[in-house]
């Protein structure tokens, strides 16, 4: 068993006065895909946040490799390698899709990035046709590309994804699970949050289910294989 | 449409050889125009400044005639009270300039920002109009203070022809370095922090930071320009910072392209030039004004720039080097 990369413990991240998460703790594991699962309001998005900087936690670790990410400003947390996939994809639309990709790297610079890019595009060679074209002229499924080669760009040690497949079509989900595949054959270590629970157990290699903020259930998506049930019935029943 | 590689070199080109065809200008006209010239140039630099926080950072902000004022007492109380000869006060104007818009932005830091952040750099402008008046001993209070008499180099700088050629200069270094900075990787930042600043801290940028380096930019830059004042109009009171000045090069701002280094230009020119035109209709110059500023932004949106960009794709400014 590996050392985890990141351990979440205790987390308590509350809006206002209203609490989303309220203990939670749980682990990533270097290389893995580890698939939050839960209903709306569980506290999955939040999680994500929290572990960005974007929400600040009001008790509880945060810790990578023994370094402390809780409480820290969002732009040192991805100084530690953690790259986040937002729900809204957060583009810049009218700047072009090399543009878009580029910036993942402003903090890289040089020909480690010129590097990079070209990866990324051997990754998504429709990227690479469609390198001059601004991003708001893109599909729904070529936005995601674009947000999650711009994440890649910055060469993370732990992607997180927020429901990669939202909105998109099923041909797309696919395209994206073959993607997550690629990136977990690579090493990249991945937390994901995603609703179309195809797709999770597809990409996934464990899951964990949210519960009014609180971790009720885990495990291998494998050993869960023809008994998915069983979780849906823990998220929704 | 992008300009291509042959169209950016004409644009390079094109850089130079304007300034560099201005210089004939004083040859040219009389001392009245010369005068307006002179003021273009001062204006350019006020919109270039403002612009900066609006356009470029995407900032609502209103302390840009706090530089102003910043600049235009720092070399004149420089040139009148320390005695320093007034060139050597332009970089200082530029710097307690930057000062300024450090002091006016410092809340971002505390992520306060748009209309919060609009009301905080109004309340500085206010403040520091407080000052000008109040702190008599240094200001020179309500009186103002009046600027030396100077030469540089035999040539006597109350003629307005060498003041141009001390401004041009100024202007076109001034203009080439916020070009620069825009194009480089701080001023991605600072354009990524105005198209979406959670996208942009995601990618590890401090848009806190950047938004306080856009600002301190922008007050030295507009700080300079107010050295420049101080000389273009010998006298430095604070009326000449309220906020009749800042509306105006709001408008200017907005007439020219929200975001356009080009637009700084023409908006300064346009309403610079315009009221003096307007001065053959005594009694209906504001009349006139207001509707001209209405009819150019109903028509053209995006500003004068916006015009040119039609014209040829060499006018379209895409701040990234490839």
């Amino acid at each position: 068993m590996h050392d985890p990369l990141m351990t979440i413990c205790d987390l308590h991240v509350a809006y206002g006065k209203k609490p989303i998460l309220r203990g939670a703790t749980f682990d990533v594991l270097p290389g893995e895909c580890l698939t939050l699962l839960g209903a709306n309001g569980s506290g999955k998005s939040t999680s994500l946040n929290a572990i960005c900087g974007f929400v600040r936690p009001a008790s509880g670790s945060i810790s990578m490799d023994g370094a402390e990410l809780a409480g820290l400003a969002p732009h040192e947390i991805f100084q530690h390698g953690v790259a986040q996939v937002s729900q809204k994809r957060d583009l810049f639309p009218d700047l072009t899709v090399a543009d878009n990709l580029r910036l993942g790297a402003m903090r890289r610079g040089g020909k480690a990035a010129a590097q990079t890019l070209e990866q990324i595009y051997a990754r998504f060679p429709r990227l690479a046709e469609r390198r001059n074209q601004a991003t708001r002229t893109l599909s729904g499924g070529e936005q995601q590309m674009v947000a999650i080669g711009r994440a890649l760009m910055s060469g993370p040690r732990l992607l997180l994804l927020d429901e990669p497949s939202g909105g998109l079509s099923p041909e797309f989900c696919e395209e994206i699970a073959q993607l997550m595949d690629g990136l977990k054959s690579d090493g990249v270590t991945m937390l994901m949050v995603e609703q179309n629970l195809k797709l999770a157990f597809r990409a996934a290699d464990r899951f964990i289910v949210l519960r009014d903020g609180l971790v009720v259930d885990g495990g291998d998506v494998k050993a869960m294989e023809g008994n998915h049930d069983a979780i849906i019935k823990n998220i929704y029943l | 449409m992008m300009p291509t590689q042959s169209q950016l070199r004409l644009r390079t080109v094109l850089f130079w050889m304007v300034p560099l065809a201005l210089l004939a200008v004083p040859l040219l006209v009389n001392s009245y125009v010369q005068f307006i010239v002179n003021s273009v140039l001062i204006y350019a630099l006020v919109t270039l400044g403002f612009n900066f926080v609006i356009g470029n950072l995407g900032q609502l902000a209103f302390a840009n005639t706090a530089f102003f004022g910043i600049g235009a007492y720092a070399s004149a109380i420089a040139t009148t009270s320390l005695g320093l000869p007034w060139l050597a006060t332009i970089p200082l104007a530029g710097v307690a300039g930057a000062i300024g818009g450090f002091l006016a932005s410092g809340a971002a830091l505390r992520g306060i920002r748009f209309y919060y952040l609009a009301i905080i750099t109004l309340a500085f402008g206010e403040l520091m109009r407080w000052l000008y008046v109040h702190a008599k001993s240094v200001t020179g209070g309500t009186d103002g203070l009046s600027l030396p008499r100077e030469t540089v180099m035999g040539y006597s700088l109350t003629d307005d022809r060498v003041k141009f050629y001390v401004f041009l200069v100024v202007t076109v270094l001034l203009f080439k370095a916020t070009l620069n900075l825009l194009r480089s990787h701080v001023g991605r930042s600072i354009m990524a922090v105005r198209e979406n600043e959670v996208a942009t801290a995601s990618l590890g940028i401090p848009t806190s930071r950047v938004i306080v380096t856009g600002f301190i930019w922008s007050g030295f830059v507009v700080g300079c320009a107010g050295s420049l004042f101080a000389l273009h109009t010998s006298y430095v009171f604070p009326e000449s910072f309220g906020m009749l000045h800042l509306i105006i090069s709001f408008a200017m701002v907005l007439v020219g392209g929200l975001g356009s280094v080009l637009g700084a230009v023409l908006g300064a020119a346009a309403l610079t030039v315009l009221p003096e035109y307007l001065r053959s209709f005594p009694g209906m110059e504001e009349l006139f004004f207001g509707l001209i500023v209405i009819a150019v932004l109903l028509v053209l949106p995006q500003g004068l720039a916006s015009l040119l960009r039609r014209v040829s794709p060499i006018f379209v400014e895409r701040f990234y080097r490839e």
